[in-house]
């Protein structure tokens, strides 16, 4: 009985997320016929998958209550790492890929152990975690800069498999483990259930400490991910190419559905709000408007998709 | 509810605020209040700890590099970049005490910047015009952040992420590019020196004396109460969401008027100018030891924790380390010190 209510409640939030992103797409299409051409498409679902590969640890963290701001800097460290590692050549990858990728789980680990255990709060341990990594990166790289990736993860990130882009074959992929995990997961019910209640959650058995700790390992290990696709999407490393992920990836969240209490919210949800915010992006540049219209719409997105997702919360909970 | 309990309860307020120290206090049985060192071990050395960091910061710093400190025009270099942080940091301190956040100060200080930088002639008296315009439209700025969040129960986080995001958007159209011009008329007023002090020291002088005198007033133990418990707030007759849309128009007001001294010092605006102070001011505030579960701060450890952090970057050049060391210690102090403040306070709730 609860159960389908939260599937009810989760639907509606994520339904407006695919209607709004369905809006924006038809706008874009009535102002330039060739936004709806395949090579456009391809490249909007490019762009998004990277705020969505982000996006699964930032929904995981959220669904707890909390949320991880240490994603620029793993990203960024995931990237410049490999680049440095790599120098250029393909030979070395198949060692440097899981070494970056456990060094995101590291670095999202002593987040999650901070949180958990040591209970510090969330937004605090991933702004230092942040800090930290972002000096340790620039002392590492001297400057933060590294260029020529491997082409191998350029053709990978920049190619097609049967047809279809690869970047988004692996989002696809990542996505379903995720909503799958969450949906009919043992540990997504968890999850939910410490989001919702820790105290509850911590009665009904369930060990609330090593639950919190999860979502920040998978940020980890997502944002390196991120980081090492992006690198051959932009063919070169920077420290600040996270920079940008830092709040698009919490904007998914809020914009899927997602309530930043948690307890609420799903990763199909984020999918639709990765997808928003790359079409506004995507929408103003038709309408020759740059990062000024940008930074204001996504504010203003923000505000309404939190207030009609609240809105809806409120008006069930009065009825109820 | 009846008259007894009401006594009952406001009696317990009389103090701090903190829950952990209420607690003890009612061990201890009515009418006896705990020692002071009983009270500093209850949670409030964590108010002090930011005076330590400042004081073996700038002890290392005088042992390794005294020229850093004592040259000439070393300290007026200092205070200068502190004096914005402690604005903000000010202000900061007053939305983490009910239980928010302030993201959207970036914003603020972007928006003023670049506003005053292509706006802000040299034609006398209009200029005081146009400081009182930018500082009213931060009020503006402060007061919907405060309404909206009290109206529709949004979390701070977001509806202060979106204003920050909002700001950042009008202050990239009015100044696209770094750029500018203040009247220097402005620049010689903030900066300087007064009778051999510099302004910038008696400005964050000033602003350390101001939380003395506000922090006995109601508004401010209003806050401590709302953070603290804001049922039992609720229940003792504190306008709530008064309050918190004062606290967040307060912090933009810092937020503005940390803007104005940047620009003006500066002479010229940034349309990012406030970004960094969003995260630097967070964690200045908890150097500070204010608990960012809400119910315990003072602006003033707040200020000792903006230098402290801003003592950082010339440790670590005396050190002869690379200035990016000084981001990667920046971060690591900050971890720290939260983590210090939540073991004490792990320790005095179990005590209690």
């Amino acid at each position: 009985m609860r159960d389908m209510s939260g599937g009810l409640r989760r639907n509606s939030a994520i339904l407006l997320a695919f209607v709004i992103a369905g809006a924006l797409f038809v706008f874009g299409t009535i102002y330039a016929p060739e936004f709806a051409s395949y090579a456009h498409i391809r490249t909007i679902l490019i762009t998004a998958s990277f705020t969505g590969f982000v996006g699964v640890g930032q929904t995981l963290c959220m669904l707890t209550g909390g949320i991880d701001l240490s994603i620029p800097s793993v990203l960024a460290g995931a990237a410049l790492v490999t680049a440095n590692l790599a120098n250029g050549s393909t030979a070395q990858l198949a060692w440097i890929i899981p070494l970056v990728l456990v060094g995101g789980v590291a670095a999202g680990l002593i987040n999650g152990v901070g949180v958990a255990y040591a209970g510090v709060p969330p937004i605090i341990m991933t702004l230092g975690m942040s800090g930290a990594l972002q000096g340790l990166l620039l002392i590492y790289t001297n400057g933060g800069f590294a260029a020529s990736p491997p082409e191998s993860i350029v053709n990978f990130v920049t190619g097609d498999t049967v047809g279809i882009p690869t970047d988004v074959l692996v989002w696809a992929g990542i996505g379903a483990i995720t909503a799958i995990a969450l949906s009919w997961g043992v540990f997504g019910r968890k999850l939910y259930a410490v989001g919702t209640n820790p105290v509850a959650a911590f009665l009904a058995g369930i060990n609330v400490k090593r639950v919190l700790l999860v979502p920040y390992a998978v940020s980890g290990l997502t944002a390196a991910v991120a980081g090492i696709l992006l690198l051959g999407f932009y063919g070169q490393a920077f420290s600040d190419m996270g920079n940008d992920f830092l709040f698009s990836s919490a904007i998914a969240v809020a914009v899927g559905g997602a309530s930043i209490l948690g307890g609420r919210g799903h990763y199909v949800g984020t999918i639709a709000g990765a997808i928003v915010l790359t079409l506004i992006t995507a929408d103003l540049d038709v309408l020759s408007l740059g990062t000024s219209a940008v930074d204001i719409s996504y504010g203003v997105i923000l505000l309404a998709a939190v207030y009609l997702g609240g809105r809806k919360l409120g008006r069930r909970r009065v009825a109820g | 509810m009846s008259g007894p309990d009401i006594a009952t309860a406001a009696h317990l307020d009389d103090g701090s605020g903190d829950a952990a120290a209420l607690g003890a206090r009612h061990d201890l049985g009515p009418g006896m209040r705990a020692s002071p060192l009983a009270r500093l071990g209850s949670g409030n050395i964590q108010l002090v700890m930011p005076y330590m960091y400042v004081v073996v910061l700038g002890g290392a710093i005088l042992c390794l590099q005294p020229r850093l400190l004592t040259g000439p025009g070393a300290i007026d270099a200092l205070f200068s970049l502190v004096v914005p942080l402690a604005l903000v940091a000010f202000g900061q301190t007053l939305a983490l005490m009910t239980r928010g956040v302030d993201l959207s100060v970036g914003g603020v200080i972007s928006l003023v910047s670049s506003l005053l930088a292509t706006q802000l002639n040299d034609r006398g008296p209009i200029i005081l015009l146009e400081i009182l315009a930018v500082i009213a439209l931060g009020l503006v700025i402060g007061c919907l952040n405060g309404v909206m969040i009290v109206l529709t129960g949004m979390q701070p986080f977001i509806v202060t992420l979106a204003t920050w995001s909002i700001g950042d958007g009008i202050a990239f159209a009015v100044l696209p590019i770094e750029g500018g011009t203040v009247s220097p008329t402005l620049a010689n007023a903030l900066t300087g020196a007064v009778l051999g002090v510099p302004k910038s020291v008696l400005i964050v002088a000033a602003l350390f004396v101001l939380w003395f005198v506000v922090r006995r007033s109601r508004f401010v133990r209003d806050v401590t109460a709302i953070g603290s418990d804001e049922v039992r707030a609720h229940l003792l007759g504190v306008p709530i969401r008064r309050r918190k849309i004062q606290a967040y128009a307060a912090c933009a007001f810092f937020g503005s008027l940390a803007g104005i001294y940047l620009t003006v010092q500066a002479q010229s605006g940034s349309p990012d100018a406030g970004d960094q102070f969003i995260l630097n001011s967070i964690a200045a505030v908890m150097l500070g030891g204010a608990s960012i579960f809400g119910g315990k701060g003072s602006a003033a450890s707040s200020i000792a924790g903006a230098v402290a952090f801003l003592l950082i970057p010339d440790l670590v050049f005396a050190l002869g380390l690379t200035s990016f060391w000084s981001i990667f210690f920046q971060g690591f102090i900050l971890i720290v010190a939260v983590t210090f403040n939540s073991a004490v306070q792990h320790r005095a709730r179990a005590a209690a």
